[in-house]
C-alpha cells in the first residue's frame, strides 16, 4: 500500500516534468493555439492588472493591438479560487472539462488548493498540475503574473475556467484596437439607449 | 439619475412597474385562461400572475395594496427580510386587509435577489394571486448576462381550491390517479417473491398512506408566467446572448424538474441568495423555491423549457426562440416515480420520538437500542437495513466533499433516503442538481456552534388529511419561542411520505449541507420523506412570525407553527436603527 504509492509519486514527479517540457496539462489546450504565444517580460509594452472576485473580473475588457506583448499581473481579490487564461472560446471550452476533473479530485476545493493532489499522476501518464503559460490558478490571495505575446486578430477571451464560473460570465474580451472598436459586449449594446434617456 | 437610466434599459426587457420606492397594487377578480379551461381566479392590477416588482437593495418602499375583493385579503413578500408588521400574515402580523380598504406596507429593501410575493390569507394564492420580485443588488451582479426572464410555474387546478381540500379530506386519495393496481401487485410479487410483496404492501396500508403518493394533488394544468402548455410563454433571445432565468415555483402543491433540451444551465441563486454557480442538466425545484439559472444558446433555434411535475402526472412548458412563434419538441412525461419502503419515514409502531431521529451515527449507544427495541421488527424485515444508513444529514459534515462530487452521477443524493424511489436522475443522463451542491457564494453569518437545537417531526395521517408538526396541529400548538440572539439548529423528521417544503418567515434558514461557512441560506427547506434534515436560524428578527409546510392544503390542514422571538434591539432602538423607527409609524 504504502509502498504502491511511492511508485505512483515517484511517477508522477518525473512525467510532470516532461507535461512542463510540453507545455500543457492533458494536452486541453496545447493544440491549435491562436491566441498567440508565451511572451518575454522584457518585450512587454505594458502591464496590466486584472483583478478577480468572485466571479468576475475588472477590467472585463482590455484592448490590445496585434503582436503586442503584455505583462498581466493578476490578483485574486476573492474567496474563491480563480483561474486567469488566455484563449479562444473554443479552448476554455475544452479547458473547463480538465478543470472539473480537477474539482471532481478534490484539488480545487472552494477557496482552497490541493496542491499535493496536483502532482499526482491520474494512472495515465498525466498529472493536474496547472502549469500553461497562458493561465495562472490562484487562491485567494494570490498573485502571479502572465507574459503573452498576442497574435493577430482573433476570437480571444481571458477567462476563468473553474467549473460554472465562465458561465456564469467570469471571462473579459480581448479586443485589438486595430479593429474598430465596437463593442461585444452587452453594455455596448445598451449604450444607445443610455444616450437616448 | 444613474439608477433611472439602468431601470429604464432593464424596462425594455422587462415590464417593469414600482421603479421609484412606491408602488400601487390592486387585489381583483380575475378570468384566468390556462389554455385547457377557463376559471375565475384572483390577481394584482387586473392580472394573474400578478406584476413583476423591481426594488432596489437599499431603498425604502412603500406599496399600497388596495382590496378590490368582497372577503379579507394580505400580501406576504415572500424571502424578504423586513419588520414582521409588514410580513403580511393575518393573525400573526397584523389583522389582514378588510374589502375596499387600502393598507400601506412599508419597509426598508436590505437585500437583492429573485423572490416573490402571494396572499396569506385563505386559498387565495393557489387562485392566482402572486407575482414576482426582482430587487436589483446595490452592488454590480457576480455574474453577466444579456437579458433575463421571470419563469414562474404555477398548478392551476380546474376545481376551486376549497373543493379540491374537501375533496382530499373526504377522499384523501381524491386526486391520485396513479394507485397501484392488482396487476402490479402480481408484477411485484413475481419480482419480488410474494411474501415481500405481501408485507410491503401491509406496510404501506397501515401507514394509511398509499404507495404512488409522490403528489397528493393530480389533475392540474402546469402554468409559466400564466401560460399553459399550449399556450407556450416564450422568451425571445439573439444566438450567443447569455439569458438569466429566474425561476419561482408559485404552485400550491407541484414540484417540479425543470430542463431544457440542447442547453446546459448554470445555477447561480438560489431563494434570492448567490451561489458558487453549478452547471446542471436539470433541477427539482421545490413549491415556493426560487433558483436563478444562466443560459447561452448559441444556435437560431428554439428550446423547450420543459417543467415535469415530480409525479410526472403533469408538466409546464414554455420556449425560448429567437422569434416569436418557433417551437422546439416537448418530451413526453417519465414513468413515475415510486415510493419504496426507505422513503417511508413514518411506520406505524416506530415512535421517532424513541428511534433517535434515525441517527444512525450513534447507534451504538445501548441507551438508544434499547429505544429501538420497541419498535415493531415484523415491519422493520421489510426495510432494507443497510439502507437506512443513508438518513442520517448530521453525518454529512464528516463526509469527503470530493469524493461526494464524484459519486454524482448515480441516482444517490444525500438529501433523500437511501434506496429511496425518489432520486431524481437527469433526463440525458447528466447532472442533476442536489442541495449538496448548494454552496454560498458569499457567506452572510459567521459560522458558530448552535445556542441549542429543536426537533420539528413533519407528521401527518393520510387517511384523514390532517397534517400537523410533532403530532399537534396549528390551532392546538404552542408557538415555538426562540430568543433574540440565539442561534437554533432545526432539526426535521420527515414521518411522512410527502415532501414537505418548510418555509420561515422573517429570518434565514442555514441549510445544513455539510459545508460549513459555505452553507447556503434559503427560505424554504425541502424536507424529503424518511429524511432527516438540519437547518440553522440566526434569530435576528424580534417580533412574530409564521413557519409552516408551503403546500398550500397542508399548511391549511395545520402543519404550521408560529414563532415568537422574544427580546430584541428595542432597549438599543435610539442608537441601532431607523427601521425600528419606521416599524412604530407604520403598525
Amino acid at each position: 500500500m504504502t509502498l504502491s504509492k511511492f511508485v505512483v509519486a515517484a511517477l508522477a514527479m518525473s512525467i510532470s516534468a516532461v507535461a512542463l517540457g510540453a507545455g500543457a496539462h492533458g494536452g486541453g489546450h496545447g493544440h491549435g493555439a491562436k491566441s498567440g504565444e508565451p511572451g518575454k517580460a522584457s518585450d512587454a509594452s505594458r502591464s496590466i492588472t486584472v483583478e478577480m472576485y468572485d466571479n468576475y473580473y475588472e477590467p472585463e475588457k482590455i484592448e490590445v493591438a496585434p503582436g503586442e506583448t503584455v505583462r498581466f499581473v493578476v490578483e485574486n481579490k476573492g474567496n474563491l479560487v480563480h483561474e486567469f487564461n488566455i484563449g479562444t472560446p473554443d479552448m476554455h471550452e475544452a479547458h473547463q472539462e480538465e478543470m472539473m476533473m480537477m474539482v471532481e479530485h478534490g484539488i480545487i476545493q472552494g477557496g482552497k488548493l490541493n496542491h499535493d493532489m496536483m502532482e499526482m499522476d491520474m494512472g495515465n501518464g498525466q498529472t493536474m498540475k496547472h502549469d500553461d503559460p497562458n493561465s495562472v490558478l490562484l487562491e485567494p490571495g494570490e498573485s502571479k503574473e502572465v507574459v503573452w505575446t498576442f497574435s493577430d486578430k482573433g476570437n480571444i477571451e481571458f477567462a476563468c475556467n473553474v467549473p460554472g464560473h465562465y458561465q456564469a460570465g467570469m471571462y473579459g474580451d480581448v479586443n485589438f484596437n486595430s479593429e474598430d472598436a465596437s463593442v461585444r459586449s452587452l453594455a455596448g449594446e445598451l449604450k444607445p439607449s443610455k444616450k437616448i434617456q | 439619475m444613474k439608477r433611472t437610466l439602468i431601470a429604464g434599459a432593464l424596462g425594455l426587457l422587462l415590464p417593469a412597474i414600482g421603479l421609484a420606492g412606491e408602488c400601487n397594487l390592486t387585489v381583483d377578480r380575475v378570468e384566468i385562461d390556462t389554455g385547457e379551461f377557463v376559471k375565475e381566479g384572483i390577481g394584482y392590477n387586473g392580472e394573474s400572475p400578478g406584476p413583476v416588482l423591481r426594488f432596489k437593495e437599499g431603498e425604502e418602499v412603500s406599496i399600497n395594496v388596495t382590496n378590490n375583493l368582497d372577503e379579507m385579503t394580505s400580501i406576504h413578500w415572500h424571502g424578504i427580510i423586513l419588520p414582521f408588521q409588514q410580513d403580511g400574515v393575518p393573525g400573526i402580523s397584523f389583522p389582514g386587509i378588510k374589502p375596499g380598504e387600502t393598507f400601506t406596507y412599508k419597509f426598508p429593501i436590505t437585500q437583492s435577489g429573485t423572490y416573490w410575493f402571494h396572499s396569506h390569507s385563505g386559498f387565495q394564492e393557489p387562485e392566482g394571486a402572486f407575482g414576482s420580485i426582482i430587487i436589483e443588488p446595490k452592488d454590480r451582479e457576480p455574474f453577466r448576462y444579456d437579458r433575463e426572464y421571470v419563469v414562474q410555474l404555477a398548478d392551476k387546478h380546474p376545481h376551486s381550491s376549497e373543493r379540491v381540500m374537501r375533496n382530499l379530506k373526504v377522499t384523501p386519495d381524491y386526486y391520485n390517479r396513479d394507485q397501484q393496481t392488482v396487476g402490479e401487485f402480481f408484477s411485484d410479487a413475481s419480482e419480488n417473491g410474494f411474501l415481500s410483496t405481501v408485507k410491503d404492501r401491509l406496510a404501506w396500508g397501515d401507514m394509511r398512506m398509499m404507495k404512488a403518493d409522490v403528489e397528493d394533488l393530480q389533475g392540474f394544468t402546469g402554468l409559466i408566467n400564466g401560460k399553459g402548455p399550449k399556450q407556450n410563454w416564450t422568451g425571445i433571445f439573439e444566438p450567443g446572448e447569455r439569458i438569466r432565468l429566474r425561476f419561482i415555483n408559485s404552485s400550491a402543491m407541484t414540484y417540479f424538474d425543470i430542463r431544457i433540451p440542447g442547453l446546459n444551465m448554470t445555477v447561480v441563486q438560489a431563494d434570492g441568495n448567490n451561489v458558487q454557480p453549478v452547471n446542471v442538466d436539470e433541477f427539482r425545484i421545490g413549491v415556493a423555491e426560487t433558483y436563478d439559472v444562466i443560459v447561452r444558446p448559441k444556435d437560431d433555434q428554439a428550446y423547450t423549457i420543459f417543467a415535469e411535475s415530480m409525479g410526472r402526472s403533469g408538466y409546464a412548458r414554455a420556449t425560448l426562440a429567437t422569434q416569436e412563434g418557433m417551437e422546439a419538441p416537448v418530451p413526453g412525461l417519465r414513468e413515475p416515480a415510486r415510493l419504496t419502503m426507505a422513503d417511508m419515514g413514518g411506520m406505524p409502531g416506530m415512535d421517532h420520538g424513541d428511534m433517535p431521529g434515525m441517527d444512525h451515527g450513534d447507534m451504538d449507544s445501548t441507551n438508544e437500542m434499547a429505544g429501538m427495541s420497541g419498535m415493531d421488527h415484523s415491519q422493520m424485515k421489510g426495510m432494507d437495513q443497510p439502507q437506512m444508513k443513508g438518513m442520517d444529514h448530521s453525518k454529512m459534515a464528516d463526509m469527503d466533499h470530493s469524493s461526494m462530487a464524484m459519486s454524482d452521477g448515480g441516482a444517490s443524493d444525500p438529501f433523500y433516503a437511501q434506496g429511496s424511489g425518489l432520486v431524481p436522475e437527469a433526463a440525458n443522463g447528466g447532472k442533476f442538481l442536489s442541495y449538496a451542491d448548494l454552496k454560498a457564494q458569499k457567506p452572510l453569518y459567521d459560522e458558530r456552534e448552535p445556542t441549542r437545537e429543536i426537533e420539528l417531526r413533519l407528521t401527518g395521517n393520510m387517511e384523514r388529511y390532517t397534517w400537523s408538526i410533532n403530532g399537534v396541529k396549528y390551532e392546538d400548538a404552542d408557538a415555538i419561542r426562540l430568543k433574540y440572539g440565539e442561534r437554533v439548529r432545526f432539526k426535521f423528521v420527515n414521518e411522512t411520505m410527502m415532501t414537505h417544503p418548510m418555509h420561515l418567515h422573517g429570518m434565514w434558514s442555514i441549510l445544513d449541507v455539510g459545508a460549513g461557512q459555505w452553507n447556503p441560506i434559503k427560505h424554504t427547506v425541502s424536507v424529503q420523506p424518511g429524511t432527516t434534515v438540519y437547518m440553522e436560524t440566526e434569530v435576528d428578527a424580534p417580533g412574530q412570525w409564521a413557519f409552516h409546510c408551503h403546500l398550500t392544503y397542508h399548511m391549511a390542514a395545520g402543519m404550521f407553527r408560529k414563532v415568537i422571538v422574544e427580546g430584541g434591539p428595542e432597549s438599543t432602538q435610539a442608537t441601532s436603527s431607523e427601521q425600528s423607527v419606521d416599524v412604530g409609524g407604520d403598525a
